[in-house]
């Protein structure tokens, strides 16, 4: 189970207050959630993902004082964490107009997309991986059955069936959560 | 290393961080360029002889007025941009309000005196060297800013590199009012506006360069 917002950033404060324990706790709850932000947005390149890790952690540690208390933390972490992609998209010599993204991510509400994306990772993470991933691949990333079942390598008729039954179980849980 | 040693390494050392601490970074940088601003005015080009009497005069405060609102505008805006989740920038068109004030007090100022003398009015006794007396004069602000992004975590840096130049001119031509000793308006409209957006448009394409981290 992921840590939750409030949990983080009550973490993220206790750490800005000079409390190394929970500096240490917050460092070591982002690393599967930082590790699933960058797995999630870069297919190739795989080997890299560490060194990103690494160093957003790094940069959450040394740039804590830009962290502004009354704001959502996960707004602040995943622009850092998004910040440090790019960056090494832009070191790697790939063309990805920065200036261009960051006003997208601007008009969409970056913090409220941010939020509910950690929500929904959380839902999926409890899905079996094969549910979970066909879900991703046609309802988050917007591809057809076709192309969702020639990427996982799978038949079209078990990706339409584990959406189905994965959403089914989704349904179940939200229902059962309230 | 693997990342369990990191956070080890990291956390060794985690002292307390001061509230308002980006501004408190901002504000150190700017004072220290300030500083050599106002030694390059003192060494280079010495106060306004008449100093008092210019500040007893409006269109002083109507100089001031107009630089300090820049300055003000353009320290909130930089303080937004040093933070990674810097949010929207479109409340910035608020500066059009100093700009067009001036504007108007230009115009007023137009209407009392004979055509003849507008483009007297317009170029002074120093619109040669005006803009890149306030465009130099913004280079130590600039450079003490540069200096406070090393700890700041700008994630938009032509928008951080614009604001902060705009800093700097606005905070130059501020203190470049000690020494000039020009009276109208649209002369401080033109000039100062132009040494001011040269100074924010050298940050705009330098920032990406120097600011990154």
């Amino acid at each position: 189970m992921r840590a939750s917002e409030t949990q983080l950033k009550a973490w993220m404060i206790g750490g800005l207050d000079g409390d190394a324990a929970c500096q240490a706790r917050l460092l070591r709850a982002l690393v599967p959630i930082v590790e699933a932000f960058y797995r999630r947005r870069m297919q190739d390149g795989l080997g890299d993902i560490d060194d990103l890790i690494q160093e957003t952690l790094i940069a959450v540690h040394t740039r804590r004082s830009t962290y502004d208390r009354e704001r959502l933390f996960s707004g602040w972490l995943f622009a850092i964490a998004r910040y440090k992609m790019i960056d090494h998209f832009r070191k790697g010599g790939r063309t990805c107009t920065m200036e261009g993204l960051e006003d997208i991510l601007v008009t969409e509400g970056f913090e409220d997309e941010s939020g509910a994306r950690m929500d929904i990772d959380r839902l999926l993470d409890e899905l079996p991986v094969k549910q979970a991933d066909a879900i991703r691949a046609t309802r988050l990333e917007g591809l057809s059955v076709t192309e969702a079942a020639a990427r996982a390598k799978i038949g079209e008729s078990d990706v339409k069936i584990s959406v189905h039954r994965g959403l089914k179980a989704l349904a179940a849980r939200i229902r059962g959560e309230i | 290393m693997n990342t369990d040693q990191l956070i080890e390494a990291l956390t060794k050392d985690v002292p307390p961080v001061r509230r308002y601490s980006v501004g408190r970074r901002l504000a150190a940088g700017i004072a220290v360029g300030a500083v050599g601003t106002l030694l390059l005015i003192v060494l280079l080009l010495g106060f306004n002889p008449q100093l008092d009497v210019a500040m007893r005069h409006y269109s002083f405060w109507v100089k001031w007025g107009y630089t300090l609102s820049l300055g003000t505008c353009a320290v909130v805006a930089t303080t937004r941009l040093a933070r990674p989740d810097s949010g929207k920038l479109g409340w910035l068109w608020v500066m059009a309000l100093p700009v067009a004030s001036l504007a108007a007090i230009g115009v007023f100022e137009m209407s009392r005196v004979p055509p003849a003398q507008w483009l007297t009015m317009w170029l002074g006794e120093s619109w040669s060297v005006c803009s890149a007396l306030v465009f130099m004069l913004s280079l130590p602000i600039f450079g003490g800013l540069l200096w406070s992004f090393r700890r700041l975590a700008p994630t938009r840096l032509r928008a951080a590199g614009a604001t902060a130049g705009l800093n700097a001119g606005a905070w130059a031509a501020t203190l470049y009012c000690l020494h000039c000793p020009e009276v109208s308006a649209i002369f401080v409209l033109t000039w100062y506006t132009l040494g001011i957006g040269l100074a924010a448009l050298l940050g705009a394409v330098i920032g990406p360069r120097l600011m990154r981290w």
